[in-house]
């Protein structure tokens, strides 16, 4: 999995490519949000659009980025899941935790 | 103590030596630590000893497998007499006899004087013959040694028995054997003298020039002489230890490729050194004990190599064991449940390893409800498997303190946030059912149950909540239904619906959901053994990728 990073405004905006599932990939998105919570770049939103598959790892490392994010009293949403990681989400119970959103500019905006 | 008697121990070989009873206790076995080692399957490897007690010399079985006998007698404790013979286990390799020397010195006295005085040629062919005898009695033990390679040794036993066998062929006063650590750097294993004792503290001092040189260019090096030679003359070392021989053979493994035959070597790696050195010049290293101790070395690299896998198969065998004790203990926990009238109800959980993630419970409440839990924790395997006997053992301790589903399941998300691993989490689903029908549940991020009415309508059980053990802000708050006679629902983990066929597909909701539609004029039982039939028809032999479990639940 490939993770770009951007920023908008005060906003990290991380592009993720790929699938977030058990592995080098939960990993490496693990090991990018611990970078740049220690760069004190704590408002993250993270780009699903391009990540096929999530599983219950990815939703493991989901959750750990948003949790230390917000101990760091910084703020972590997502954007565009794609279906099939809408539907994991969904059933978690976690798109009631997470706030979500469709449209970057909304997003970018809610912070 | 009056001089000792002796063991003359002959091999099948006609090769004999003898070894002195000199101390209180002598003993005999297939480990290395013994005095006299015998490398049989049939002995033991603390097999027997004899001890020397008010100047009589006793053999003592060591509670052994096979036995030790003296003279054909099977013996638990013996006295033993000049001449005496003794077999240890099923040991035929060996003849062994008791001789006790002030007994034996008497009778050569007599021997002597009988016999003729022998012509200079005589002497000769004596000499040859003695010289010959050491040939054959370094071959002996080369081929025993390789034999031994066969039975079931430790790694440690091996060590020894090849610096052991190496000392005995170079006729060496010290031998060391050094492997290579996962640094790259020789490490000592074993260190021993030619009496089989375990050299310590400066003892260790050695060659080191050739020892590297033998390691780093992988290859034997000998040296009979060492104030001969050039570059040790000037060491240090060597000088200051005042050795004279030395030989130094390279441990390789050798790696076949499969792909090629046998006799192709992939690739030689030098795992370590066989040293061996003396003081004196006496004992030089032929270059026939040179190639014997060569093959030694490769063959021993072998049987290291095949210990260390039989090793790493029984600790295998071991954690197999342990396993299997974990998923007896995981199946324990599973309920026994008396049917009540009301419902039926069918449940089975098969993990897809030794023991798993999921985890269910049915539990009679003293208020005369039932509650129903099923849960799957995030992760697999033993650690998955502890944190759900956790978790159910949560919820048996507070459903039986009293209280409602809303306070338990509550309550079981902080006990979770704060006792689980960090990234550890359960998705849940628990419901309790009164005798009147009334079904309150909470859903806490768990697959969608499947309610199918007696009309035929189904409904998916959820509400919203999100799974346990990620956020200790995280609410939960019991919904509640009524069923009625007849009505079913399914509660199942992902591995139902994610099993995975040989084109790729998933199983599914949409194909479970219709699935228990279908079978809705089935008892709990049938529906629960078609669903798992269908899952398994599915998959078609496929390994199990996941924990399945499922609960059916029919309202009578």
């Amino acid at each position: 999995m490939q993770i770009q990073q951007r920023s908008s405004g005060n906003v990290t905006i991380l592009d993720l490519n790929g699938n977030l599932t058990i592995g080098r990939s939960e990993e490496s998105f693990r090991e990018t949000v611990r970078e740049l919570l220690a760069a004190e770049r704590k408002l993250l939103l993270v780009n699903l659009a391009e990540v096929p598959m999530v599983d219950s790892s990815g939703i493991g490392a989901l959750i750990k980025a948003f949790t230390s994010v917000r101990d760091a009293e910084g703020k972590l949403k997502l954007l565009r899941p794609s279906r099939l990681a809408r539907q994991l989400l969904t059933i978690t119970g976690l798109l009631s935790i997470l706030e979500t959103y469709e449209d970057e500019s909304a997003a970018v905006a809610s912070f | 103590m009056q001089k000792p008697a002796q063991l003359k121990v002959t091999n099948r070989f006609g090769v004999e030596k003898r070894l002195p009873l000199g101390k209180p206790v002598f003993t005999i076995g297939r480990k290395a630590e013994n005095d006299l080692q015998l490398l049989s399957d049939s002995v033991s490897r603390q097999h027997a000893e004899i001890a020397y007690q008010d100047e009589t010399y006793y053999l003592i079985d060591r509670g052994s497998k096979r036995g030790s006998y003296v003279n054909d007698q099977r013996v638990e404790r013996c006295q033993l007499q000049h001449l005496d013979q003794i077999r240890i286990g099923g040991d035929d390799h060996h003849q062994i006899q008791f001789l006790d020397e002030t007994v034996e010195q008497a009778a050569a006295i007599f021997r002597t004087n009988s016999s003729p005085r022998l012509s200079q040629s005589q002497w000769a062919d004596r000499a040859r013959a003695a010289s010959a005898n050491e040939e054959l009695q370094k071959l002996a033990r080369f081929v025993e040694v390789n034999q031994a390679f066969k039975f079931s040794l430790t790694p440690d036993d091996v060590l020894c028995l090849i610096v052991d066998a190496a000392i005995e062929m170079t006729q060496a006063e010290r031998g060391f054997l050094m492997l290579r650590n996962e640094h790259g750097d020789l490490e000592f294993k074993v260190a021993r003298d030619r009496d089989r004792n375990w050299l310590v503290g400066n003892d260790f001092a050695m060659s080191h020039t050739v020892v590297e040189e033998s390691f780093k260019q992988n290859r034997s090096v000998i040296i009979n002489d060492s104030r001969e030679h050039a570059l040790l003359a000037a060491r240090q070392s060597v000088r200051s230890l005042d050795l004279r021989s030395i030989a130094c053979i390279p441990l390789r493994r050798f790696q076949m490729s499969e792909h090629m035959d046998a006799t192709t070597v992939l690739k030689r790696d030098v795992i370590g050194v066989l040293y061996v050195d003396s003081h004196v010049i006496s004992g030089t290293i032929s270059q026939t004990s040179l190639r014997l101790l060569e093959s030694l070395a490769f063959e021993a690299t072998k049987s290291l190599e095949s210990v260390r896998l039989m090793h790493e198969e029984q600790e295998k065998k071991q954690l197999e064991v342990e396993l299997n004790m974990a998923r007896e203990v995981q199946v324990a926990l599973s309920p026994v449940f008396r049917q009540p009238a009301h419902f039926e109800v069918a449940a089975q959980s098969i993990p897809s390893r030794y023991v798993g993630g999921d985890f269910y419970d049915l539990m009679p409440l003293a208020a005369g409800g039932t509650a129903f839990a099923l849960g799957d924790v995030s992760g697999k395997g033993i650690a998955a498997a502890l944190l759900a006997a956790m978790a159910q053992g949560a919820l048996q301790a507070q459903f039986a303190g009293g209280l409602g589903l809303t306070e338990v399941i509550n309550s079981l998300n902080r006990v979770l946030v704060q006792r689980s691993a960090a990234d550890r989490f359960i998705t849940l689903f628990c419901a309790v059912l009164d005798p009147d029908g009334r079904f309150a549940y909470i859903n806490a991020g768990h697959n969608l149950p499947i309610l199918v009415r007696t009309d035929g309508r189904t409904e998916l059980l959820t509400t919203k909540s999100v799974l346990l053990g990620a956020f200790d802000f995280a609410k939960y708050q019991e919904r509640e239904t009524r069923l009625a006679p007849g009505d079913i629902v399914v509660i199942y983990t992902d591995g139902v619906t994610e099993a995975v066929n040989a084109a790729g597909e998933m199983f599914g909701d949409d194909r479970l959901v219709s699935l228990v539609a279908a079978s809705a004029s089935l008892s709990a039982d049938e529906i629960k053994g078609r669903v798992l039939g269908e899952v398994v028809a599915f998959t078609s032999g496929l390994p199990q990728g996941d924990d399945i479990t499922l609960i059916v639940l029919k309202m009578s």
